[in-house]
């Protein structure tokens, strides 16, 4: 039993150098600067404001991982469902649904929470190409739930949801007309891998789910008439197996064990993790009886992740880039055409392009999805700032910001900082300065993760003439030149890595 | 190219050398362009490969309507003897390709029955791996038309040249495997008007944002490379495009659906002259668990229509002659149909060719529907085959170091 990775297309992207296997997974004692805690918010989170990133660096490297782990901040400000008139509309359903995920998280007070969400949703890739927009939303919920919680309680709620049941068609699975669709899937890409089962063991986990369907409502149903209750071998089992016997097997399999971990490895630290590493983790995850708060914990907390092997090691998916994007922007709600634009990135949520999900890697990398992103950086930094719209987002009924607590992450934007504007940066500048305004820029937006050579190119296209105000930098034209200056420096190579 | 070049050979060149590479593509790492095979193909030929994503239903595309068993396995979505496309006295199109019907008769169609290869597999995911890389065997990192253009474009040293970027294109958000190849950056354009970096009112944003990426880089991302020769032909190939797009018009109307708007754009490119040998498409999805007839009908209306319109444009621009069209499907479905009027996951499936050269008919046997292998359909010819075919007789290039191993090739063109 070993995992194949020969259709991954992030083998070969591992960093250089090597992994220093015996305390790769020991918590990281070293300093941790700004980079860290941006480093910190950008994997466990999307990124934020820089005072956001301060806020992350005081708590220190364990107290900041913590706080994303387990945070304090209040979400409830986030309706449960998009507004149903709008969910059941054949015109709007698609773009309801997607845009209330969106939109949590960009405002979001629990980050990771939102990260391991979107996270199971591309590893249970279910697409609302085919299934229904409120069940779509009800499968989000269903891994916000479970996001941080138990792979096994997520796995049968998974084999449960009435999303799944209609997109890998179980709910017509049963006892005279098998369907194998989830019973594969489940084996192949959400648990075990190809390579570690057979043929036989597709049909018999077919035959244990049988009778899993949905009733009139679309709400799970258990049907003993159309349950298979015969006896059943399955990876080396036999008995008269139910689904639930079926989810308990496959989390029990060392294989399924390295499946997963070696997924959050490549999801939170860097692509093509090393063996020793994927086995670390995958004792953690065994050990603690397949919970993911300390598996991902382990992973957070270690020495590998705040190396400089893994810093800017792994490219931004496309939801990772513009939600960071909007929330570095302070941004007050998604802006409507952002679907759109995420499509053209590679990234639709909610419609991954097949079960197996985003290949993600250097797939994500290709001239139409680049340019989408530049486009979609100048649209988002020269355009005012949207303002929510009072009638038709969520956003409207919970405009009061919460409170920030202690230990809590940092307090969402909304409502508690400005939205972006260029005095902003000339106030941090302290003044109309070209140097200290580019200081600024490059330090806010990556952390000052440019080359010399680009910096001078930079300094250059700043203190040039405006477009519209034709004369050099200074008070005629800064508010033009700071907003080029920033969505050239946000498309440039460090900040489409993450 | 040469950035990108290093930098594959160093990450994912290193990943399939150190493994267990085959043979046929350590023959491909020291690529020469290979000389065409004869001046009996035109050098301007282009392939337009149409995907038909999630397992197209071949007995409910052509239907074997005169076969007893074919009704009696599918008694709710069975297509009748009295509606279908009759091809000949056992074989019918599915009524909805009524427009792909016409371009048959005009013989400008061949069909290619029973297409598969041995021991089928039934994961979209592996099987769509398959039928991209042409390599049922052994897993591998580059598509059949990534090696077939890093055998084409010449490598070159130096900086990129947007004049070579447009020799494989896939139209669409992302590039499919079978279009993934070594040396060569495939770009996807998912339509014309979003193709190209928009500095607004600001052309000094897009002057500067075109050095960005020139430069010495921060950082030791494995990622790096691939991102600043990316960006640099994202740059310029936008522009390059669009101002050879802009000379190209076109009378004819498609339909409004999306797959006819990638064939129109297909036709723009090939049509303007950059260069573009293969244009990769897709329409999906066709993986019809449940409900098939309704699902299906509509995505073959749409891909008989949509040939249609750009045939005659075409034929409008003198191109029918230059240009072929080959559909796949990672998979057939099975014979009967499944509790949900749908059907699951099966193996051989029939396959499209258009064009102004193609030799209509039908090629090979329709599968039986008794002589099953595990209740699937068996192949006759293996997808290989149609592979060399176009390689050989249409692109004007022995396969070696592209396919492994030598397949017959079927007459169609």
């Amino acid at each position: 039993m070993k995992l194949d990775t020969s259709t991954d297309p992030q083998v070969g992207f591992r960093p250089p150098g090597p992994l220093e296997a015996g305390t790769a997974l020991a918590r990281y004692d070293g300093p941790f600067t700004r980079r860290h805690a941006a480093h910190l918010l950008r994997r466990a989170g999307f990124g934020g404001l820089p005072e956001q990133i301060d806020a992350l660096q005081r708590l220190g490297a364990m107290g900041a991982v913590d706080a994303m782990l387990h945070p304090t901040g209040d979400d409830a400000v986030f309706a449960d469902y998009p507004d149903s008139a709008l969910l059941f509309d054949p015109k709007t359903r698609n773009a309801t649904a997607q845009n209330w995920w969106l939109d949590r998280m960009l405002r979001t007070r629990r980050p990771l929470v939102e990260k391991m969400t979107l996270f199971w949703h591309g590893h249970f890739a279910t697409s609302i190409r085919k299934v229904p927009a409120n069940l779509m939303a009800g499968q989000i919920d269903l891994f916000r739930s479970q996001s941080l919680g138990n792979f096994r309680t997520l796995l049968l709620g998974v084999s449960k949801d009435p999303a799944m049941l209609v997109w890998l068609d179980n709910r017509a699975n049963n006892k005279a007309h098998p369907n194998e669709n989830y019973a594969r899937e489940v084996m192949e890409l959400f648990a075990l891998g190809l390579g570690n089962y057979s043929e036989d063991d597709v049909k018999n986990a077919a035959r244990a789910f049988t009778g899993w369907t949905l009733d009139k409502t679309q709400n799970f149903v258990y049907k003993e008439a159309l349950h298979d209750d015969g006896p059943k071998s399955f990876l080396g089992h036999t008995g008269n197996f139910g689904g639930e016997d079926i989810v308990d097997i496959i989390v029990a399999q060392p294989v399924h064990q390295r499946f997963i971990c070696r997924k959050l490895l490549e999801f939170f630290v860097y692509s093509d993790p090393e063996p020793e590493l994927i086995e670390g983790v995958a004792r953690t995850y065994a050990l603690s009886g397949y919970d993911l708060a300390q598996t991902v914990g382990t992973v957070l907390r270690s020495n590998v992740f705040f190396s400089t092997r893994a810093y800017r090691a792994l490219p931004k998916s496309p939801i990772e880039f513009t939600i960071g994007l909007l929330r570095f922007m302070n941004v007050a709600a998604v802006p409507s055409d952002t679907i759109g634009w995420l499509a053209r990135m590679g990234q639709e949520p909610l419609a991954p392009p097949s079960v197996k999900g985003w290949d993600g890697g250097p797939t994500w990398i290709n001239t139409a999805t680049l340019l989408a992103r530049f486009n979609y950086v100048n649209r988002i930094v020269k355009a005012a700032p949207p303002r929510p719209q009072a009638d038709t987002t969520m956003a409207a009924s919970s405009m009061a910001p919460p409170a920030m607590t202690s230990t809590a992450m940092p307090a969402p934007n909304l409502g508690t900082f400005p939205a972006f504007t260029p005095d902003d940066v000339v106030r941090q500048a302290g003044g109309l300065d070209a140097e200290r305004v580019l200081a600024a820029i490059v330090g806010d937006a990556v952390q000052d993760d440019v080359t010399s050579d680009v910096r001078r190119t930079l300094m250059e296209y700043l203190q040039s003439a405006g477009a519209s105000v034709p004369t050099p930098f200074g008070p005629e034209n800064y508010q033009e030149k700071i907003r080029g200056a920033l969505a050239l420096t946000l498309n440039l190579p460090s900040n489409q890595l993450n | 190219m040469a950035t990108r070049r290093v930098f594959i050979s160093q990450t994912l060149g290193i990943a399939v050398l150190g493994g267990s590479m085959p043979s046929f593509l350590a023959a491909a790492a020291d690529a020469q362009p290979l000389p065409a095979l004869g001046s009996s193909v035109d050098p301007r030929n282009v392939l337009l490969v149409i995907q038909m994503g999630g397992g197209n239903d071949g007995l409910n595309t052509i239907v074997p309507y005169s076969d007893d068993a074919y009704h009696r396995v599918r008694p709710a979505i069975g297509i009748a003897e009295t509606s279908v496309l009759r091809i000949d006295d056992r074989i019918g199109l599915n009524p909805v390709m009524a427009p792909l019907d016409d371009l048959f008769k005009d013989g400008r169609v061949a069909i290619v029955q029973g297409v598969g290869y041995p021991n089928p597999n039934r994961s979209h995911f592996e099987a769509t791996q398959i039928w991209e890389t042409a390599s049922p065997e052994n897993p591998v990192s580059y598509g059949w038309l990534g090696r077939y253009l890093d055998r084409t474009v010449a490598a070159s040293a130096g900086p990129p040249d947007p004049s070579a970027l447009f020799t494989g294109v896939t139209l669409g958000d992302t590039v499919p495997t079978a279009m993934i190849a070594q040396r060569v950056d495939v770009p996807a354009i998912g339509a014309l008007n979003t193709f190209g970096y928009n500095g607004g009112k600001d052309p000094a944003s897009k002057t500067t944002a075109g050095t960005l990426y020139d430069g010495a880089r921060p950082g030791q991302s494995p990622y790096l490379s691939l991102i600043e020769t990316t960006a640099r032909n994202a740059m310029r190939g936008g522009d390059l495009l669009k101002s050879k797009i802009a000379a190209y018009q076109s009378a004819i109307t498609y339909p409004a659906d999306p797959f006819s708007s990638q064939l129109r754009l297909a036709a723009q490119i090939i049509g303007s002259n950059v260069g573009t040998r293969i244009v990769f498409v897709s329409i999906g999805s066709f993986d019809t668990h449940a409900g098939q007839r309704a699902q299906q009908d509509r995505l073959l209306g749409y891909l008989a229509s949509g040939l249609h319109a750009f045939y005659a444009d075409l034929q409008a621009h003198g191109l029918q002659d230059n240009v072929l069209a080959m559909t796949f499907s990672e998979f057939g479905r099975r014979v009967a149909q499944n509790a949900s009027n749908g059907t699951d996951h099966g193996t051989a499936m029939p396959l499209f060719i258009v064009g102004g050269k193609v030799k209509g008919g039908v090629y090979g046997e329709q599968p039986s529907l008794t002589d099953l292998d595990n209740g699937d359909l068996k192949y006759s010819i293996d997808f290989r085959s149609v592979y060399e075919t176009v390689l050989e007789r249409w692109l004007g290039r022995d396969s070696t170091g592209i396919l492994a191993g030598n397949f017959d090739t079927v007459p169609f063109v």
